[in-house]
């Protein structure tokens, strides 16, 4: 009988050449749901298993995987869009006009990537209002809560940067005047200026730099500032959902009021006479 | 009663999932290539003015370095050779007190002028895979010779000379 | 916390050898978590197949945008000729507004700066961590405190005429008012929700306030020479 295309696939997967590359393969199992993640060189950031409750939505509205989502839109639609620009003074406006009229689907990734850099800045607010409003800063995640204000400066100076690239109006006198206030720094503002610019105005020297920033530079970083963001809500005890807090589900199996108790330090021994929960 | 053809809910819907995906893989791929590849090139025209046919005096080779083609007036007329070595790109140059076309690069030598069953173009010696292509010439309405690099001409053919 | 009697090592002293991890577990402590007798779910496939779809919804969502709206893109840049009115990106506009009352020293690098330190220590102050409502406790020294300093902030705001972050202000205050004659004995749900609201709850709340404002009058209010402007007179 003539093999089906699933039974096919079945071969495939078992080949040496496919078990060489993957090296756990698929399954349905704890285990080997668990290695999809353990054995993944990427996704090993990740712990196996999580709690339950931080699947909720009404917790987070799942804001910071949509900002993580943008940032992904973002570099997947900036890379293309490099291809046919030159960072140089004036052909940066005639390959931004070149990009909406004569590259084949150049428009659609210009309005994808601009949509959603203003919406990566929104998410990334609204990302933090949310964390402060459901108290998920408190400790132990306190660096992790400062972590997310650095990706947030960052966040804002790669849309910054991005600004100045199509050399149009619109970004020429935006950044000439966001830089003249970097200006009004005190003792240091001229200096910082003349460094940010590479000059004294918004020249050619001013959009080479902006652009190794925007695409170079501060990828990077938030690349980097991400992973030590992840890494930390995972040994931090995961995302933050209040009733399932150790505090408070103490307080449930005492009967004291549960509003989460001052102070209450992650990891101090426990003063619930020695029992461990378990 | 379930017969062995039945898809089950999970695996209808599995299929159709991965059957979008590919679909939307297969859009996605086709439109990366279009994107690809440009629609516009900002380069030179591959079509050369090299001015009036009496600069090229009879039994002469002009070399223009600029636009790599030399212009060869001989007995049957104006012809074009591409100045490049078919070998690996290099630019050839003419040797005069050799009488033929040499490349710096690996010493691949051709005729420039026809030799028994050898025409101009031809390789003499060398790594070369192929003679000098002959280059379409031809005269435009101000009387000037004009060279499409683009476009190659049968050797010696009637139409690969210019006779003024 | 090591308690010498919860257990016993053996060292191995032999240089040649690879280290051995040695893992100590003593009582009455882990490494970060407490076992719980929580449910758990796989990372894979809960998580990640939740986050593909979240992130596949947005995605829609933006191409669908993309396909309906361009960006913006105006004439080749002209050193020579400034526009008017020359604009930041949206989320400066917050802080262009402000650049308008006071000097770019104050509104541009006092005001931003401040407001990242404050942002920055946030969880490092007991005053965030307080969960009661800001009047349960102390109300005779805390309602004059706050009654100074919103009528003293009110003020400054009102000499300088920044009346687009005075009007937020107010009403903010006001809410405190109200919280703070309010308890969890209150009639209405609303008054036992404000008053128990934390300190920093309203802090954070007067600031997002102030911010939406600030930035909605500069991208939607402000026309030629930054002048008030109806939004429908020409964005």
């Amino acid at each position: 009988m003539a093999k089906t295309l699933d039974q096919h696939f079945d071969d495939l997967r078992s080949t040496r050449v496919w078990r060489s590359i993957f090296r756990s393969g698929a399954g349905s199992s704890t285990l080997k749901r668990a290695m999809a993640i353990q054995q993944n060189v990427f996704l090993h950031l990740f712990s196996t298993k999580v709690r339950t409750r931080m699947l909720s939505f009404s917790a987070t509205w799942y804001l910071g995987t949509l900002t993580l989502g943008t940032f992904l839109i973002l570099v997947a639609t900036g890379i293309p869009l490099m291809l046919y620009y030159h960072p140089s003074v004036p052909q940066a406006y005639a390959d931004t006009k070149d990009l909406q009229f004569v590259v084949s689907s150049g428009l659609f990734l210009r309005n994808l990537h601009r949509w959603s850099a203003h919406a990566m800045v929104f998410l990334v607010f609204a990302h933090m209002f949310k964390v402060f409003y459901r108290g998920a800063y408190r400790s132990p995640r306190e660096f992790n809560w400062v972590i997310g204000v650095i990706l947030l400066l960052i966040t804002l100076l790669l849309s910054y940067t991005g600004y100045l690239l199509p050399w149009d109006q619109l970004a020429y006198w935006a950044i000439t005047v966001g830089s003249n206030i970097a200006s009004a720094v005190p003792v240091i503002g001229y200096k910082i200026h003349f460094l940010l610019l590479g000059g004294h105005a918004v020249n050619a020297n001013a959009l080479l730099r902006f652009y190794v920033l925007h695409c170079m530079i501060l990828p990077l970083t938030a690349i980097f500032f991400i992973a030590i963001h992840f890494w930390r809500i995972r040994k931090d005890g995961g995302l933050y959902a209040h009733s399932s807090e150790p505090a408070v589900l103490q307080a449930q199996v005492q009967g004291t009021p549960t509003s989460p108790k001052i102070g209450e330090k992650w990891g101090t021994p426990d003063t619930s006479g020695g029992k461990e929960e378990q | 009663m379930k017969t062995t053809e039945d898809l089950s809910r999970r695996q209808f819907f599995t299929k159709l999932g991965l059957g979008s995906l590919s679909i939307a893989a297969v859009g996605t791929a086709a439109f990366s290539y279009q994107f690809l590849e440009p629609n516009v090139l900002y380069e030179p025209s591959p079509v050369v003015n090299a001015g009036k046919p009496d600069r090229y005096p009879l039994d002469s080779v002009t070399l223009d370095v600029n636009n790599g083609i030399y212009i060869i007036h001989s007995q049957e007329g104006y012809f074009s050779l591409s100045a490049v070595c078919t070998h690996l790109g290099c630019l050839t140059a003419w040797k005069p007190e050799l009488n033929m076309i040499a490349c710096p690069c690996h010493g691949s030598k051709f005729y420039v002028q026809a030799q028994g069953d050898h025409k101009p173009g031809d390789k003499i010696e060398g790594p070369a895979p192929k003679p000098l292509p002959w280059k379409r010439i031809w005269l435009n309405d101000d009387g000037d010779l004009l060279v499409d690099r683009s476009t190659d001409v049968p050797p010696l053919a009637r139409d690969s000379f210019v006779r003024v | 916390m090591a308690d010498s009697k919860d257990f016993i090592a053996g060292v191995d002293s032999n240089a040649k050898k690879s280290p051995r991890r040695i893992v100590f577990i003593t009582r009455r402590t882990s490494a970060q978590v407490k076992a719980e007798t929580e449910d758990q779910i796989q990372t894979f496939p809960e998580v990640m197949f939740r986050a593909a779809v979240a992130i596949m919804t947005l995605a829609i969502v933006l191409v669908w945008v993309s396909l309906l709206f361009n960006a913006p893109l105006e004439g080749l840049a002209d050193p020579s000729h400034t526009p008017n009115p020359a604009k930041a990106p949206w989320y400066f506009l917050g802080l262009q507004e402000l650049l308008h009352y006071f000097p770019p020293v104050v509104a541009g690098v006092l005001v931003p700066g401040l407001v990242v330190m404050a942002l920055i220590v946030i969880p490092y102050f007991k005053v965030n961590i307080e969960a009661d409502g800001l009047f349960l406790k102390d109300r005779p020294k805390r309602l004059p405190i706050f009654l100074v300093i919103a009528a003293a902030l009110s003020l400054f705001l009102l000499v300088f005429k920044v009346y687009v972050a005075l009007i937020p202000t107010l009403i903010i205050a006001l809410l405190m008012l109200l919280a703070s004659q309010s308890s969890p004995q209150s009639p209405s749900a609303f008054r036992r929700y404000l008053a128990a609201r934390p300190l920093s709850y309203w802090v954070m709340t007067w600031f997002l306030f102030e911010l939406v404002v600030l930035t909605a009058i500069g991208t939607f209010f402000r026309g030629p020479g930054w002048s008030l402007v109806w939004p429908w007179q020409g964005l």
